[in-house]
């Protein structure tokens, strides 16, 4: 089946309201230049669209049995700005890209991409691979589960009550990482700050590494876990004892219980501190976030 | 630190410790969690050689790149995939693969795509071309690696017209900020030459910066 709905403009500012039925395992497709695309849930199996936008710009769904694709053209104006607001089944899962667009997800239980050069990315739920990425915006994920990558280069990522496994990277920008279960977790950045408030699981993999910047890290209480400390200019400090072993100048371990999960914390230029899960919240800023030079 | 067993881990990863050194060797990793942390690291590289696509390209970019960075002969790199570094070998290593796959990457993605110009041939090496030869290439990276930041670094000038000037100004910006951060690891460095945490930090920043060149050169190549 495919079916190819198309609406053609006849006012300055035009409205956009179109439903399509939708078959189970089918995927969200939405390609936007400008705008936004917010996507929420419902229990109907279907796709309702949405879009403001201007009698230029023509909207184009196509829905087959795999996917419903939704795009503009934009005539030999080239393509405008568009703000979608876009309901599909919880199921559904959505693959969104734009250019200069804020894009926001909720309620959404099965794989979200997400990518804009120049807009947020804020997603509430998600399942599976969950894959967000912005440029030059920041990027916000909470109540999600399975393999997290975010991904961002001059803006801060959030992360809360994740479940799964989980890479975040950034340039100039925060990493947050907040009520989180999880085996493996990577978080880098360069100019930021980095915090983890969660599990640390025996045999887990976690690594938070930054240049210029201070680690907030929570170790459980009852932990198993290998600690690696790394920091060539800055200070470490512990919320509870630990026996320091391997110490050199810039580089020093200790062990946890049974030390079967690995915690590697690196800061070139920044203060690493370990508390205990709830402790770790931000309580200052480290340093001018935009200190650069050429 | 470094420990009698600190220079084992490679042998260790290449399964070429007899039983008894083997067991040993475990034993330590379980209270040493420096060794656990390096031996980590040492996986992470070998799994990014492991993950490089053997794949040939539509247009065999490699002759180019690999004259480029010192390295001849690609066959022979794929046929012998085994590993056996120093933990700095393979940290330069690591950015040595890095670059070959950013470069290659770029290059098939940019459009008009052609084999770059070689500007300064290096003389080919005797000994067979492995990873080992492109690791100790990359012992000294910088004349390389420069030249290979400045071929994107030129592609995203010619490309740049295609992006919005904010988009430019954040991408530059992110890259003094990466600048930055790599000056003052290789000043460390030079203080402190044997600091594995140093050599591996160095890596991580110099493939950041190649990864954030190639994907400001990707938007400018998709949008033009």
């Amino acid at each position: 089946m495919l079916t190819t709905l198309t609406t053609l403009a006849a006012l300055a500012l035009q409205q956009t309201d179109t439903t399509v039925p939708v078959r189970s395992g089918a995927r969200l497709e939405v390609n936007n230049f400008g705008g936004e695309i917010a996507v929420k849930t419902w229990s109907r199996s279907a796709v309702r669209v949405e879009a403001n936008h201007s009698s230029r710009d023509r909207i184009q769904i196509v829905a087959s049995d795999q996917s419903v694709h939704v795009k503009s053209e934009g005539g030999r104006h080239g393509p405008g700005t568009i703000d979608y607001n876009i309901t599909v089944p919880t199921w559904m899962a959505l693959n969104l890209s734009g250019v200069y667009t804020d894009i926001k997800v909720a309620g959404a239980q099965n794989e979200v991409t997400a990518e804009t050069v120049q807009g947020e990315v804020t997603v509430l739920g998600g399942s599976g691979t969950v894959s967000l990425k912005s440029v030059q915006g920041s990027v916000t994920l909470e109540k999600a589960k399975g393999r997290i990558d975010l991904n961002s280069v001059n803006e801060e990522i959030k992360a809360t009550e994740i479940s799964g496994d989980i890479s975040a990277e950034t340039v100039n920008g925060d990493i947050t990482l907040l009520q989180i279960e999880s085996a493996n977790t990577e978080a880098n950045t360069v100019n930021g700050d980095i915090t983890y408030d969660g599990t640390i699981k025996d045999a887990g993999r976690y690594r938070f590494s930054t240049h210029d910047g201070d680690l907030r890290i929570s170790v459980p209480e009852k932990a198993n876990v290998s600690v690696s400390v790394s920091t060539f200019n800055g200070d470490f400090n512990a919320c509870f004892p630990v026996k320091l072993t391997g110490k050199t100048k810039h580089r020093f371990s200790f062990t946890i219980g049974s030390g079967s999960a690995r915690l590697e914390v690196e800061s070139f230029d920044g203060d690493i501190k370990i508390c205990r899960p709830g402790q770790v919240t931000k309580d200052e800023s480290h340093k001018d976030k935009d200190k650069e030079e050429e | 630190m470094k420990d009698q067993w600190t220079d084992r881990l490679s042998e260790y990863l290449d399964g070429e410790l007899g039983a008894a050194e083997r067991a040993a060797l475990e034993g330590h990793l379980a209270t040493c969690a420096e060794c656990g942390a390096t031996l980590a690291e040492l996986r992470r590289v070998v799994a990014r050689a492991g993950a490089l696509d053997d794949r040939p390209p539509t247009a065999d970019l490699w002759p180019a790149i690999a004259e480029q960075i010192g390295v001849v002969s690609l066959p022979a790199r794929r046929a012998r995939r085994r590993i056996a570094f120093t933990v700095p070998q393979l940290a330069a290593a690591s950015v040595a693969l890095a670059l070959a796959s950013s470069a290659t990457a770029w290059l098939l993605i940019r459009p008009g795509a052609r084999a770059p110009v070689v500007e300064a041939p290096t003389p080919a090496p005797s000994a067979p071309a492995t990873l080992a030869t492109l690791a100790t290439a990359a012992m000294y990276p910088d004349k390389r690696y420069a030249a290979q930041v400045a071929d994107l670094e030129r592609a995203l000038e010619r490309g740049r017209g295609q992006l919005d000037t904010t988009t430019v100004r954040v991408i530059e910006k992110n890259l003094r900020i990466i600048n930055r951060a790599i000056r003052e690891a290789q000043s460390a460095l030079a203080a402190d030459p044997a600091n594995s945490y140093l050599n591996l930090h160095l890596a991580q920043e110099m493939r950041r910066k190649l990864e954030l060149l190639r994907q400001a050169a990707a938007l400018a190549g998709a949008r033009s």
